[in-house]
């Protein structure tokens, strides 16, 4: 996807990290390798840094720094201490590795993904820790990521890669000056083609290398005592294909995670026997919640952002089931209420691998107010408007009648009205939010609306 | 006979060669005005440039390296490049953006306007002409960055370059391909309103890391159709 926010950063990012195709569904194959034993990850190892590994670590903590700078890492110390104990936890005692330091992060944006610099830095996003269950499944994660950084798979990545482009450089340069004629010419073809081909190459390598992690990431979850059976289950949650983004290309066209399911479920055999008491704790799903709350609901904010409003919908869902507090209705109203003229999930039809591309290619050329009005001028579009609306008045109103009801809902409410043209109601709510939120962060745009209302 | 084949595709690859450079000339200069500023409704007297996101890879024949430190130099080169321009040739004052430092809100809320102003970048890439029928807008969620009063608009920048290896140079020469260059997105958005009020993408062939003149008057000739402000 052509990217979202701030997303550039993470991409030059995640093109150092093998780690990255880890989660993502669409990047797994189905290429057949044989049956893998996996054994705990080498305490030490015999790796040897060339000049290239060094240049790829140096980048690596350039790119710590920049996620950091750039405002893309989450500071909650709550969510920050919790995802540093699941990961020192499925760290093997003893373990010694050099240029390695681990740290734990959350990135702040709202797709599910999770990747590994090479130099032991850890991140996970806030779309990820939203969408899983529990801690066993958030362990499950993190030790795959951690396995990428043990087997040093980023730098077997890249200099796998470097060879591949050194050979296509040379064809290049064969085929120009070749005696001309269909070889030369083909050759140019592949050239021009070339980030194709060895991008297949690459994906390829990198499913033995995804297998490796989550074979490893298994035995990992076992000696921490999460049930293993959990890493089936999160790649059951990824493949929940919301936002219609799973867009296969043409080298992995293919159920890639049923495929994995299947290896996993198959290793797992009778490890999954084993139950201790730990191991159903971390399944609690309360718990989970409880711990990761003011990160789901930062998460909800960023996905309203990124116009992900169907994630924000399941997500806000998943939260008032959890705990129907004036907040959790508050952003369930919210999601709602810019879902707007769009269906709250994609149809069969919608999510065929043309029907996406479609779609990503209208999104590239439609500001997200032609969307609507487009959507609009449909039947279907006018009466999931009304429905939306009429849903987030009503959430706004539990969230204003529950306990410590949250001012910002009133702020809610005015949007709300505002876009059904009910000026004075608009008016009235955005006034109370002010006078309830004296040092609202948006106070200054939330009066000019209030001038705007009353002087049309 | 085959030599005359041969020959044609040796020149077919050298048109092929020539084809980025005419490409990245063409484009040099390309700017976009909202009709507020045309008509003089709105006068760009203050800015606030925002940091600047310029990524660089060094092309070589392994395939191309990241540059994240070189990266982070030009970005605030660049930056500081498009303040001096606005200010020595439009007499534009650049106010400092919201403070980046100890306290995560503020730079959470510079963060949501760079991904916002990222998401919208493609859509006006795709038809930049818009800009000029005022199709493009941010929406007043602007005002919360919580600018000064006096801010009339916030600058983003973003561009994206490659630089060439020694040994990637001389095959590029010889076989052809995409020189180096550096290709900057301006877009300058009204601080009340969040309209697109100008985007400009201008554009230079050769090495980013070096070539400060180039990029000087490629900013200048980039920025060429901002109304200047009048000293009064």
């Amino acid at each position: 996807m052509f990217l979202h926010p701030a997303r550039k950063v993470l991409i030059t990012a995640l093109c150092l990290c093998v780690g990255y195709s880890s989660v993502i569904p669409v990047t797994v194959g189905q290429k057949k390798t044989a049956p893998v034993e996996a054994t705990p990850p080498p305490l030490r190892e015999e790796f040897k840094f060339g000049d290239v590994d060094l240049e790829v670590l140096e980048q690596s903590d350039l790119l710590d720094a920049k996620l950091e700078r750039d405002g893309l890492v989450l500071h909650d110390e709550k969510a920050d201490a919790y995802v540093r104990r699941i990961g020192q936890a499925l760290i093997p005692k003893g373990l010694e590795l050099e240029r390695v330091t681990w740290k734990f992060r959350v990135v702040r944006d709202p797709q599910a993904n999770a990747f590994a610099m090479p130099n032991g830095s850890i991140y996970i996003t806030t779309g990820l820790i939203s969408l899983v269950d529990n801690e066993s499944q958030l362990a499950a994660i993190i030790a795959h990521e951690l396995t990428h950084v043990m087997r040093r798979h980023t730098y077997m990545h890249n200099r796998s890669n470097r060879k591949k482009y050194l050979t296509m450089n040379i064809m290049a340069a064969v085929g120009a000056y070749a005696p001309g004629g269909i070889v030369g010419a083909v050759i140019m073809v592949v050239t021009t083609v070339a980030p194709f081909i060895v991008a297949a190459t690459m994906y390829g390598y990198g499913r033995d290398l995804e297998r490796e992690a989550d074979l490893k990431g298994v035995d990992m979850m076992i000696s921490a005592e999460y049930s293993p059976e959990e890493m089936v289950n999160v790649m059951k949650l990824l493949d929940k294909d919301i936002e219609g983004e799973n867009i296969r290309l043409f080298y992995n066209d293919h159920p890639s995670l049923d495929e994995r399911i299947k290896y996993l479920s198959s290793y797992l055999g009778a490890r999954a026997d084993r139950v201790t008491q730990q191991m159903e704790l971390n399944r609690e799903r309360a718990a989970y919640f409880n711990e990761m709350q003011s990160l789901m609901r930062h998460d909800l904010q960023l996905a309203v952002n990124a116009t992900r409003f169907r994630s924000a919908v399941y997500l806000a869902e998943r939260l008032v089931d959890f705990h129907a507090d004036s907040e959790n209705l508050f952003w369930l109203a919210e999601a709602y209420r810019t879902l707007g003229p769009r269906a709250p999930q994609l149809t069969e039809k919608e999510l065929t691998n043309s029907a996406m591309k479609e779609y990503a290619k209208k999104r590239l050329k439609r500001t997200l107010e032609e969307e609507e009005r487009e959507l609009l001028a449909t039947a279907d579009g006018r009466s999931n408007w009304e429905r939306h609306q009429q849903k987030a008045e009503e959430l706004y109103q539990r969230a204003l009648n529950a306990e410590n009801p949250v001012p910002v809902a009133h702020r809610g409410l005015g949007m709300l009205y505002e876009k059904l043209g009910r000026t004075n109601d608009a008016a009235n709510e955005y006034q109370k939010y002010i006078e309830l939120s004296p040092s609202a962060f948006d106070r200054e745009r939330i009066q000019r609306r209030i001038e705007t209302l009353r002087r049309n | 006979m085959s030599v005359t084949r041969s020959g044609k595709i040796r020149s077919l690859v050298l048109t092929l060669a020539m084809l980025p450079l005419a490409a990245l000339s063409s484009q040099a200069h390309a700017q976009f005005i909202h009709p507020k500023i045309k008509s003089k409704e709105t006068t760009i007297r203050t800015v606030v440039v925002l940091p600047a996101k310029v990524n660089i890879v060094r092309d070589s024949m392994k395939g191309p390296e990241g540059m994240a430190a070189e990266s982070d130099e030009l970005s605030g080169r660049v930056e500081k490049m498009v303040t001096e321009v606005l200010s020595k040739e439009k007499n534009v004052t650049t106010q400092n953006p919201p403070a980046a430092g100890q306290e995560s809100q503020p730079n959470y809320n510079v963060a949501a306007f760079q991904s916002k102003f990222d998401d919208l970048l493609p859509k006006i890439m795709k038809k930049r002409s818009d800009v000029k029928t005022g199709r493009f807008s941010m929406g007043d969620e602007v005002l919360n960055l919580n600018l000064e009063k006096s801010t009339d608009a916030i600058v983003f920048i973003r561009g994206e370059g490659k630089k060439l290896t020694g040994g990637k140079t001389a095959f590029t020469l010889l076989v052809g391909g995409a020189p180096a260059y550096l290709t900057l997105r301006i877009g300058i958005v009204d601080a009340r309103t969040g309209d697109v009020l100008v985007y400009t993408d201008p554009t230079f062939a050769g090495d980013p890391t070096t070539a400060v003149d180039r990029l000087r008057k490629a900013l200048k000739d980039g920025l060429k159709k901002l109304p200047m402000v009048n000293s009064q």
